[in-house]
């Protein structure tokens, strides 16, 4: 178990120009936090920087407190799953996860029930006298993960564990994660380019944009406060409209909108809302009306893109009821909206 | 958890081929060449090994070229001699080559220009590297001439016979020149594959330098470093070349005792060098078979080196 | 390691390859040099203007025989070759273990006794002392690398693009032209390149059935080693290395450089 700190580390590869720059981020013991971002952002770089298999430009990084920029992999307690399963194919499933301990001199019985729990946690029993181009997949990146956590790392760190597996297994694979996270209470970091993989299994997310850090919280705190539009985009955020505030109210195309948060006056503001967020109903006068241009039935909700004052929204709407060129009224609920200032 | 069989098995090129004609007008040709002039090439050495379609011998068929060969003393000293020459040049390249593979394999893709030059002696005829030998290493050579300007020797014939030698190492010195490339671009091939990415592996293991190359290292190159090493070993046994022109008149290694004796002007000599050349292809043939047996054999019980 | 180690490795590793060719360049360019001179006492083309002059022709005349062997040779080795590459790399068949341990034959048994066997035969055929025998012995040994080289190539290979020119109303000659040749003809250029240079270094085969008749450049080198003229066995050494330089050097520039390992 431990804990892990990053400062001001900068990353790039063979000298040339900086994938990561001064990177900050602090994970606590026992904590699972997911590292996540689009495809090529560096996520894997800081992964191996962690393991120690690339050495940052500068910078450090702590586990429980000690400083281990310095150290090469086989020193530091950390260990790294790899995207792909990437198994000795010159031993069987056992050898591979007992390679570690091997490493270790330990050996005989202990290693023997080491390797026995192992399999069980990672629902391997049976297997441990496999080929492993005899395994399924699933199976492959199971070994994988086991063959770090015999170990018992500080420090767990995985890459795009389940990117590699077919939908259905991906799910099982995630579950098994999760399960042996919370079992093991072992420090976790995980690199994903899927916000919902993230969303799902961690405590914290951080997510990276264009090489830097932009938001680290809960779940709930990136998918409804996003700091900046970027985030909110990321995130699926598409309904972007904006607005000046005029005595205390944000005014816009769509109206009046009572503003909680401690904002300056007479200045541009970007406003969004979540599409599954703004309330649709058939014509009436109470609300702000609108017209359909097209529907998208997408199965438990239809998409729908809806002009309204100027401004093109879509809204996720339960069911199928909404055809295109019909009438609409919008309710925008004042609380679900969140403001940005315009010129960041 | 059968059914979530890896992807990776099923191969869409390969199928069974519906129409055996078609098949046959594919390999036909190439199996008549091969045949005829191979297949009967070796046949018609074999059938002369045994005495038949000799010219001064009726066409019967008896093993006494056979007891000739195995009998004469020479026969038993040129097989020392091309055993020792071919192992000792097979073994040397292949320890030199792993160095070389290790090395090369730590400067990555940074050094391109290196990775071309290793591999100019993978076409080179060996004849003219032999010829370089003679020109490097004979006792009028350049190497003789520097250890002269050098001061180490005071006449030509105080220089250590380094061709047409006894111990071959004039024939050694050109194999290991030629074959290090072979050998080190083969065993490449799999580390700078998979070998790169499984050390990164080990490495966050805790597998320290020396476990890495022990545990991951040797079991990757071993399949390509042996078989790289039988193909070099084969092709020594029986080459001809370069210790036709580097070799000492006794012993002679097999290739050219064969030669002499099947160009002797006494022509009852000739199938005695046939007979010596079908020992050489049973004896190299053997060492690839016997090669493989092993190989099976341990996989088999699960024993990687 | 020391940090002076690697570099000294790297340049230690072009410098004991390019060693065999230094010797091989300075005689073909001294006139006169004698033991103990560490270089020529005068330097000279007269070796160069031997060989390519009047006094050179047979030189000039067994290269002409190893151009002509090694290019026949190569030709038919590819044009056997590929079909039979075809079927191996595409088709699973029965026996097909057994076809390619038959290829692999050639390659690992020696040349000597196969020639040795051949020549009583093409005697009495009258192809001993002949090119026609020298090249049908040089293609026994090139035959199996075209084969296989042309293997791997169609075991890369998707079909489905001929069935697709089929669909799209090409005829089997188009589909040739236009869709087998195209993607396989980096590996017909290797298949062909490899045959060349075996075919250009054989030495003891074409010695046996040529008979001294057919003397191809090795034949002619070692006639020159036995002579002692090192100036001129310099430069026919130079003459005969040069296709090996330049196939390598295509096949880095073409072909990534990867594909002359199979070359013996």
């Amino acid at each position: 178990m431990g804990s892990l700190k990053i400062r001001n580390l900068s990353l790039s590869y063979n000298g040339g120009a900086p994938v990561i720059e001064k990177f900050n981020l602090d994970v606590s013991d026992g904590e699972c936090m997911g590292l996540l971002g689009p495809s090529g952002v560096g996520k894997t770089t800081i992964l191996k920087a962690l393991a120690g298999l690339i050495q940052p430009d500068q910078g450090c990084i702590l586990i429980d407190d000690v400083d281990v920029t310095a150290l090469p992999p086989e020193k530091r307690d950390a260990v790294m799953v790899f995207q792909k399963p990437l198994l000795f194919p010159f031993m069987n499933v056992a050898q591979n996860i007992g390679f570690g301990l091997r490493m270790r001199k330990i050996n005989g019985a202990h290693k023997q029930s080491e390797i026995n729990n192992i399999l069980r946690l990672t629902r391997l029993d049976g297997f441990g006298r496999h080929k492993v181009h005899e395994l399924s997949g699933g199976q492959q990146q199971r070994v994988s993960l086991a063959r770090a956590l015999i170990l018992r790392p500080a420090i767990l760190l995985l890459d795009e564990p389940l990117s590699n597996l077919d939908a259905n297994l991906r799910q099982e694979m995630r579950e098994l994660i999760q399960e042996i996270q919370t079992k093991t209470n072992i420090t976790t970091i995980f690199v994903t380019h899927d916000q919902s993989e993230a969303l799902m299994m961690s405590q914290r997310v951080s997510l990276i944009l264009d090489g830097r850090l932009r938001q680290v919280g809960r779940p709930q705190d990136l998918f409804y406060r996003p700091v900046d539009p970027d985030v909110a985009r990321f995130f699926g955020g598409c309904n972007f409209f904006t607005g000046e505030i005029k005595n205390g109210q944000f005014e816009t195309p769509l109206g009046l909108f009572p503003v909680g948060q401690d904002l300056k006056k007479n200045q541009p503001y970007t406003a969004t809302i979540r599409p599954e967020d703004i309330v649709i109903s058939p014509a009436n006068d109470k609300h702000l009306r609108g017209a359909i241009l097209r529907t998208n039935f997408e199965g438990a909700a239809t998409r729908l893109w809806v002009q309204c004052n100027g401004v093109q929204l879509i809204v996720l709407a339960a069911g199928a009821q909404y055809k295109a060129h019909q009438n609409v009224s919008l309710h925008i609920p004042p609380d679900k909206i969140r403001l940005f200032p315009k010129n960041v | 958890m059968k059914g979530h069989q890896l992807q990776t098995n099923h191969n869409f090129r390969t199928r069974m081929a519906p129409v055996m004609p078609s098949l046959s007008i594919l390999l036909g040709p190439a199996l008549i060449v091969v045949g005829v002039l191979f297949g009967g090439g070796l046949i018609l050495g074999i059938l002369q090994s045994f005495g038949y379609l000799h010219v001064a011998a009726a066409n019967h068929l008896s093993i006494q070229h056979y007891l000739n060969v195995l009998m004469d003393p020479d026969f038993l000293e040129s097989l020392w001699l091309t055993l020792y020459i071919a192992t000792a040049s097979t073994l040397i390249a292949a320890g030199l080559s792993v160095a070389v593979a290790l090395f090369l394999v730590t400067l990555a893709h940074k050094n391109r220009l290196i990775h071309f030059i290793i591999q100019i002696p993978l076409t080179v005829p060996h004849l003219v590297i032999a010829v370089a030998a003679v020109f490097m290493l004979s006792p009028t050579g350049l190497l003789s001439r520097f250890a002269m300007a050098l001061g180490l020797i005071n006449t030509s014939s105080q220089f250590p016979l380094l061709i047409n030698d006894r111990w071959g190492i004039g024939i050694i010195l050109t194999y290991v020149w030629k074959e290090i490339p072979f050998i080190t671009v083969m065993i490449l091939s799999v580390l700078s594959n998979t070998g790169i990415e499984l050390l990164q592996v080990g490495q966050t293991l805790k597998a320290n330098r020396w476990q890495r190359f022990r545990y991951i290292t040797l079991p990757i190159i071993f399949p390509s470093l042996g078989a790289a090493s039988l193909i070099v070993f084969a092709y020594t046994f029986g080459a001809f070349e370069v210790p036709y022109l580097l070799g000492q008149t006794y012993p002679m290694m097999l290739s050219v005792w064969a030669y002499r004796n099947y160009s002797d002007i006494d022509l009852l000599a000739r199938p005695e060098g046939i007979t010596t050349g079908i020992l050489i292809a049973v004896i190299v043939s053997l060492t690839v078979l016997m090669a493989q047996v092993i190989t099976k054999i341990t996989r088999r019980k699960g024993i990687v080196l | 390691m020391k940090p002076w180690f690697k570099p000294m490795i790297v340049w230690l590793i072009p410098l004991a390859i390019c060693l065999p060719f230094i010797p091989l360049v300075l005689w073909s360019l001294s006139d006169r040099w004698f033991y103990p001179a560490l270089g020529p006492q005068t330097w000279g083309l007269r070796a160069w203007l031997y060989v390519f002059g009047s006094a050179g022709a047979q030189i000039i005349a067994s290269l002409l025989q190893s151009i002509l062997v090694a290019t026949i040779t190569a030709f038919t080795s590819v044009i056997i070759g590929t079909p039979a590459g075809r079927a191996l790399g595409l088709y699973d068949f029965k026996g097909k273990d057994f076809i390619s341990l038959l290829f692999m034959l050639p390659v690992i048994v020696p040349p000597l006794c196969v020639a040795m066997g051949l020549h009583l035969w093409f005697i009495r055929l009258s192809l001993a002392e002949t090119y026609v025998g020298v090249i049908l012995v040089h293609l026994t040994f090139c035959l199996p690398y075209s084969i296989f080289v042309m293997w791997g190539v169609f075991s890369n290979y998707n079909p489905d693009y001929e069935h697709q020119a089929r669909s799209l109303g090409a005829s089997s000659g188009q589909i040739v032209l236009k869709i087998i040749l195209p993607f396989t003809m980096p590996g017909l250029i290797v298949a062909g390149l490899f045959s060349f240079l075996l075919s250009w270094s054989q030495y003891l085969s074409t010695l046996i059935i040529g008979g001294g008749r057919v003397t191809t450049l090795p034949i002619m080198l070692f006639a020159l080693m036995a002579s002692g003229d090192r100036p001129v066995a310099g430069a026919v050494s130079i003459i005969f290395v040069l296709p090996a330089l330049i196939v390598l050097l295509f096949s880095a520039r073409y072909l990534g450089g990867r594909s002359v390992v199979g070359v013996r």
